[in-house]
C-alpha cells in the first residue's frame, strides 16, 4: 500500500511538474497562431524528455554520478567548462523566466505590478531552497500543479468542434497564412519546451539527493513514463484552449492574462482561480527546479559539496551560487523586461544547449566502467540514436530560424 | 606541469617523425585512496595519428554503442596507440619526443601494461 501511494504521488508530481512557465507562454502561443497544428510537438518532444529522463535517472542511480560530475570526467576540463558556460546561462535565463511567471501569476490574483511581486518571488525561493526538504518541495508544488488540469477541463467545457481540431492535429505542412520558416520556428520552441536541460540536471541530481539505488529505477522508470505524457496532455489542453477561444478571435498571446482567458471564458472565476494556483505551483516550483540545477551544475563541476541532503554550511559555496543566481535573475527582471519575452528565449535557447547535456548522458549510459551491466539495450540506443539527430537538428536550426522569423513576429 | 599542458602536443619518434597527437594519459591508482582521490602516476600517453579531438573514452574498452558516436570517434583516432610512459624520452612544450624502439601498444585498457 505504501508502495503504491509513493508511486501515485511520484506519478503525480511528474504530471505537475511537468508544466512550466516555458510550456504555458509557448502552448498558448502557439495554440492561438496554429491550433493544435503543433500538437505532434508535444507528443515528439514528451517521447524525448521520458527517455533522456529515465537513461540520466539510471546513471544517476548506478554509477552515483550526476550529470555535470560525468561531463567534466568525460569531456575534460576545457570543453566542459565550455558546456558549464551555456548550460548554465540557458539554466539562468529559464530561471529568470521562472521567477517572472510566478510575479505574473501573483500580479493575475493580485492586480499588484509584478516588479513589486519579483522580489517577494525570489525570496520565497529562496527560503524554500535553504529550509525546506527536497521531498516536500516537489511533493507540494507537483500536486498544486495538478490544479492546471483546469485547463483539461476548460476545453470541454468549451465544447469545441473535435473533428476542427482533430483536423489541425492531423493537418500536414504549416497553415497557409504562416510562413514556413515560422511554423518551424515554434516547432523548435515548443520542443525547447518540453526537453528543458534543467529537468534533466534536476532529475539526475534528485536521484543522487534521494539515494536511489538500481531498486528505485522501476518505481522511477514508471513516474516518468506515465507522469511526463500525462503532462504533455496538459500542454496540448492549454494550446488546445488557446485554438478554440484566441484563435478565432486573433488574439496573439502576449501575457500570461490571455493564456488563461479561455479558461475564465469557459469556468468563469472559480476556473480561474484554479488555473492561477495551478501556474503559481507550476512557476514557483519550476523556479526551484532551476535554482538548484543552477547549484547542482557549477557544484558538481568544481568538485564543490552539494546537495540539499547537507546542511547549508556544509555546502556553502552551493548555496551561495544559488543566492546570486537568484539576485541576478531579479537583477534581470528589474530592467523592465517582459518575463514573457524571456520565456520565449528561454525555450529556443534550451533547444539549442540540449545536445551539451544529452550527448554526455548517452555516451556513459552505453559504458560499461560506469553502468556495469545496466548500459543501453539495442531498443534504447536505437530511439537515443533517433532522438541524438532531432536534438541536433533542433539545436542547429532554432539561432537561423530565430534570426529569419525575428523570434517568431 | 599539469596535465592541460600535455594534451594537443605533438609526438615524434626518435628520429623526429611526427606520429601523431597526444590526446589522453593513461594513468594508474599507486597508493591508498584518500578524502577526494587515490594517488595516481602516469603509466602512459596515448597518441592519436589523425586526430587531436577527445576520445569521449571510447579507446578504453571495445564499445560500439551507441553507433552513431562510437563509429566516428572510432574512424577519427583510427590507428590510435598507447607508449609506456618509460618509453618517453623528451617532454618539451607542444613537443613529446620518443625513445628509439618505442612500442606502439594496444590502448584498450586490458591489454595496458599493468607492472612498471
Amino acid at each position: 500500500m505504501k508502495r503504491l501511494f509513493s508511486v501515485a504521488l511520484g506519478i503525480l508530481t511528474a504530471i505537475g511538474g511537468f508544466v512550466d512557465i516555458g510550456d504555458l507562454v509557448t502552448n498558448a502561443v502557439v495554440g492561438s497562431r496554429f491550433g493544435l497544428g503543433l500538437a505532434w510537438v508535444v507528443l515528439v518532444g514528451v517521447v524525448g524528455i521520458c527517455v533522456f529522463a529515465q537513461m540520466s535517472g539510471r546513471v544517476a542511480a548506478v554509477s552515483g554520478r550526476a550529470t555535470f560530475e560525468i561531463i567534466r570526467e568525460r569531456l575534460g576540463p576545457r570543453a566542459g567548462l565550455a558546456n558549464l558556460g551555456a548550460s548554465f546561462l540557458i539554466n539562468l535565463l529559464t530561471l529568470t523566466a521562472e521567477i517572472g511567471g510566478v510575479a505574473l501569476a501573483l500580479q493575475l490574483a493580485t492586480s499588484v505590478d509584478p516588479l513589486l511581486w519579483m522580489p517577494v518571488a525570489a525570496f520565497g525561493v529562496w527560503i524554500a531552497v535553504w529550509r525546506a526538504r527536497f521531498r516536500l518541495l516537489e511533493n507540494v508544488t507537483g500536486l498544486l500543479g495538478l490544479t492546471l488540469i483546469v485547463f483539461a477541463v476548460a476545453l470541454f467545457m468549451l465544447a469545441p468542434d473535435w473533428n476542427a481540431l482533430a483536423g489541425q492535429a492531423l493537418q500536414r505542412g504549416t497553415p497557409q497564412d504562416e510562413p514556413v520558416a515560422t511554423y518551424w520556428f515554434f516547432a523548435v520552441a515548443l520542443f525547447g519546451a518540453a526537453m528543458t536541460p534543467y529537468e534533466v540536471f534536476f532529475f539526475s541530481s534528485g536521484a543522487i539527493e534521494e539515494r536511489w539505488t538500481e531498486k528505485d529505477l522501476a518505481t522511477s522508470r514508471l513516474n516518468v513514463l506515465v507522469g511526463f505524457p500525462l503532462g504533455g496532455l496538459l500542454s496540448i489542453a492549454i494550446a488546445g484552449c488557446a485554438a478554440v477561444v484566441l484563435l478565432p478571435a486573433s488574439i496573439d498571446v502576449t501575457s500570461l492574462s490571455q493564456v488563461v482567458l479561455p479558461v475564465a471564458d469557459a469556468g468563469g472565476k472559480v476556473a480561474l482561480a484554479f488555473a492561477i494556483v495551478g501556474i503559481l505551483a507550476a512557476t514557483f516550483g519550476a523556479a526551484l527546479e532551476t535554482t538548484l540545477s543552477s547549484g547542482y551544475t557549477l557544484a558538481q563541476y568544481f568538485g564543490w559539496s552539494w546537495g540539499k541532503f547537507r546542511r547549508p554550511a556544509k555546502a556553502a559555496r552551493f548555496h551561495l551560487s544559488m543566492i546570486i543566481c537568484l539576485f541576478v535573475a531579479v537583477a534581470i527582471l528589474a530592467t523592465g523586461v517582459d518575463p514573457i519575452v524571456v520565456t520565449e528565449f528561454s525555450v529556443v535557447f534550451s533547444a539549442v544547449a540540449l545536445p551539451l547535456t544529452y550527448l554526455p548522458i548517452l555516451i556513459i549510459a552505453n559504458d560499461r566502467e560506469y553502468m556495469g551491466d545496466r548500459v543501453n539495450g539495442r531498443g534504447m540506443n536505437a530511439i537515443g540514436t533517433v532522438y541524438l539527430v532531432i536534438i541536433l537538428i533542433a539545436a542547429i536550426a532554432a539561432i537561423p530560424l530565430l534570426i529569419i522569423t525575428g523570434g517568431g513576429a | 606541469m599539469i596535465l592541460s599542458d600535455l594534451l594537443g602536443s605533438d609526438v615524434v619518434d626518435a628520429h623526429g617523425r611526427r606520429l601523431g597527437a597526444l590526446v589522453d594519459v593513461r594513468l594508474e591508482v599507486s597508493g591508498r585512496p584518500r578524502q577526494l582521490l587515490a594517488d595516481t602516476v602516469v603509466v602512459g600517453i596515448l597518441v592519436s595519428p589523425r586526430s587531436r579531438f577527445s576520445t569521449w573514452g571510447f579507446e578504453r574498452r571495445d564499445e560500439h554503442a551507441p553507433a552513431i558516436v562510437a563509429r566516428p570517434q572510432r574512424w577519427l583516432h583510427r590507428g590510435m596507440f598507447l607508449v609506456d610512459w618509460r618509453d618517453v624520452a623528451v617532454v618539451d612544450e607542444g613537443r613529446v619526443t620518443l625513445r628509439d624502439g618505442a612500442e606502439h601498444l594496444d590502448p584498450s585498457l586490458r591489454e595496458a601494461p599493468r607492472s612498471h
